[in-house]
This record gives C-alpha cells, sequence and structure tokens, in this order.
C-alpha cells in the first residue's frame, strides 16, 4: 500500500493501460518508493580517496636510519553534521599486518595518517584498527576547488627494521578504507 | 559488440598477463564507504658491518716462545644466510703482515674464525679473500643478540721473535668485510 499510495501514477501507467496483475504493481510501486529516501542519505554520508599514488623507496643507503615517504593525496568526507571520517590501513602482511614481504622474507613498516597535506609525519596507524574523528578538508570529492590534497599518509621503514631485515627486494599493498562518521 | 562482463573478463587477463599492473595505485570511488590502495616497495641491498676490533699490544714479549693474541670482533652480514668474506692487509711492504722500527721488520701471522672465543682459526695471506663464513650477528654492531661474532687472531713465531732485533715495533692490519 505505500508504494501504490506515493506512486499512483506509477501505479495507474502500468496497472491501468498495460494490465499488469494488482499484486505486482503494489510490488514495484513499493520499490520505487523506497529509493528516493535511499539516495536521500547516501547524498548526506559520502566519502572518497583519491590521487593516491605507489610508494617506492627505491634501495636503502643508510639502513641505520629511519626511511620515510610521504604522499598528500584527496580525501573528501561529507557526514553530517561534522563531516568527519575515519580511516583504517590494512597492510598485506599475515593478519594484515604492516609488512613487505620477499619471498618468506618480511620487513616491517610503520603507517602514519594527517588530515593536512604535505605532511611528514603524523598519527600512528595500527593495522586494521580505524582511526577515528578525522576532518575533511576537502570541498569536493576529486579535489578540483579548493586545495588539490588534503591529507597524508606517511609510510616509515624504521632502522631497526631494516637492520634486521635479510637483503633483498620487498614488496607489499597498503590499503586504506575511508568511512563517513 | 563485448558486453561489460566479457570486458571485464578480457581485462582481468589483461591484468594476469603483465605482472606490474596489480602494483599500481588505485583509486577509491564515491560512495559511503571508500577504498584505495598503495603498493609499497623497498630494496635492501647486502650489506656488513665490522666493529668491536680494539688495538693488540703484545707489551715485550719473551723471543724464546711464540707469542699470540686474539680478540673478538662483531662481524654483522644482512645475506640470506648471513655470509660474509674478509680480507686482510698489512701495513708492510706491499702490505705483508710486518710490523716495523722504522728500519728493522718483524714479521707476524694473521688467523679468522667465525666464531667468537677462538685462539687460532684460518690462517689468512694478506690481499687474499676468506670467505664462505656466516655471521650469528642480528645486529650491525653486535648491540642485541651475541656481542661477538668472529675472532682475530695475530702471532709471531719464536723464530721471528729472536731473528728481529731488539725494538719497539708497530704496524696496522687492515681488514675489509664484503657480503657473500
Amino acid at each position: 500500500m505505500i508504494g501504490a499510495v506515493a506512486h499512483p501514477t506509477f501505479a495507474y501507467r502500468h496497472g491501468g493501460r498495460i494490465g499488469l496483475p494488482r499484486q505486482l504493481i503494489l510490488a514495484v510501486g513499493a520499490i520505487c518508493a523506497v529509493q528516493p529516501s535511499a539516495a536521500f542519505a547516501a547524498s548526506n554520508n559520502e566519502v572518497r580517496i583519491s590521487g593516491l599514488s605507489d610508494l617506492a623507496f627505491g634501495s636503502i643507503t643508510n639502513l641505520n636510519a629511519d626511511n620515510v615517504l610521504s604522499e598528500s593525496l584527496c580525501l573528501y568526507a561529507k557526514a553530517k553534521p561534522t563531516d568527519l571520517y575515519r580511516i583504517t590501513a590494512t597492510g598485506s602482511g599475515a593478519g594484515g599486518s604492516f609488512s613487505l614481504n620477499s619471498g618468506s622474507a618480511t620487513l616491517a613498516y610503520d603507517v602514519q595518517w594527517s588530515a593536512s597535506p604535505n605532511q611528514a609525519s603524523g598519527i600512528q596507524l595500527a593495522a586494521n584498527q580505524p582511526l577515528t574523528a578525522q576532518p575533511n578538508g576537502a570541498s569536493d570529492s576529486g579535489c578540483t576547488s579548493g586545495s588539490p590534497t588534503t591529507a597524508s599518509l606517511i609510510v616509515i621503514l624504521r632502522s631497526s627494521a631494516l637492520a634486521a631485515a635479510t637483503s633483498g627486494t620487498y614488496s607489499g599493498t597498503l590499503t586504506l578504507l575511508v568511512a563517513p562518521e | 559488440m563485448l558486453g561489460i562482463s566479457k570486458w571485464s573478463a578480457l581485462l582481468a587477463c589483461c591484468a594476469l598477463a603483465v605482472p606490474n599492473a596489480a602494483m599500481a595505485a588505485t583509486q577509491g570511488t564515491l560512495g559511503s564507504t571508500s577504498t584505495g590502495s598503495v603498493s609499497i616497495s623497498a630494496t635492501v641491498p647486502g650489506r656488513v658491518q665490522i666493529s668491536g676490533l680494539t688495538d693488540i699490544a703484545f707489551g715485550t714479549v719473551d723471543p724464546t716462545s711464540a707469542a699470540s693474541q686474539a680478540e673478538n670482533v662483531c662481524v654483522w652480514s644482512n645475506t640470506s644466510g648471513r655470509g660474509y668474506q674478509v680480507t686482510a692487509t698489512g701495513s708492510g711492504a706491499s702490505n705483508a703482515f710486518t710490523l716495523t722500527d722504522g728500519t728493522n721488520t718483524l714479521p707476524y701471522s694473521v688467523e679468522w674464525a667465525g666464531s667468537s672465543g677462538q685462539s687460532s682459526g684460518t690462517a689468512l695471506s694478506t690481499g687474499t679473500a676468506l670467505g664462505s663464513l656466516s655471521s650469528t650477528a642480528i645486529n650491525p654492531t653486535c648491540s642485541a643478540g651475541p656481542a661477538a661474532s668472529a675472532s682475530l687472531v695475530v702471532k709471531m713465531t719464536a723464530a721471528s721473535l729472536q731473528a728481529a732485533v731488539a725494538s719497539s715495533y708497530t704496524g696496522t692490519l687492515t681488514l675489509v668485510v664484503a657480503p657473500q
């Protein structure tokens, strides 16, 4: 009944002229009635992470120092009322840990996040654990207006991990999941 | 004309055929959640380090008997087998293992052991690498794990001491380690 009341024109056009059974008319009408409210909710809580680039440390020349790579990216969050977001990082190591691998050898790394661009340090992330209450800094989902980047991803290879690592070429994937708050 | 599912299958095949395709960063889309990913890579080159060396002072030696001094050193290697080679050179003529008082010379021999606490090892020839050694060090300076991983032994024979002019002799022994 809800569908039939919300969309009398739809029901009339399909039910009256084409002659579909009344049960089917009601079902289709109900779907149409639900869709607008679902779309309305999604438009109020949207996020997007973009502008990501691969991080290649190359050959590490100094194993006795921390090696840091950071990149600025676009993080857009529209979430009423405060436009906050949470971010969860997952590595490709065992259990989602932050580690690279070279065959059976592993190389651990740290991940930090900053809700500002062009940062060389930020808040330490734990694998699979969300960092909450991060403020949106983008004015649109692609950062096409305003600042082209709004957040920083920082990856650190600690000297202690480098000294313990077997020589080799290591690689891995870091996945970032963003959700509105 | 290919449908969406066929295009998807074709793209998947291309991705499999190009290994590096999986290494590229992915961008998130606008939605109730958004997921992106980056590939991270680093190359850790083969490295070694020798540390824990101390000067060797025989003091006044009795020429009627051989003299020997050994010391523990730390050699660290990060290769898969923790392997390394060591090359020693002296400060004598043509890098010979000799001490000098400025005029006269006093020969000595050098031995290397791939573990600490040894009073003898494999004899080294100046400028010739001794390889196939493996370190137990887990830290470049042995600040963690074993405190030392090798032994350096310097010896002087009684014959050499008896042949030497009484004097004070000094020299420098240089050790070069390389990953292996």
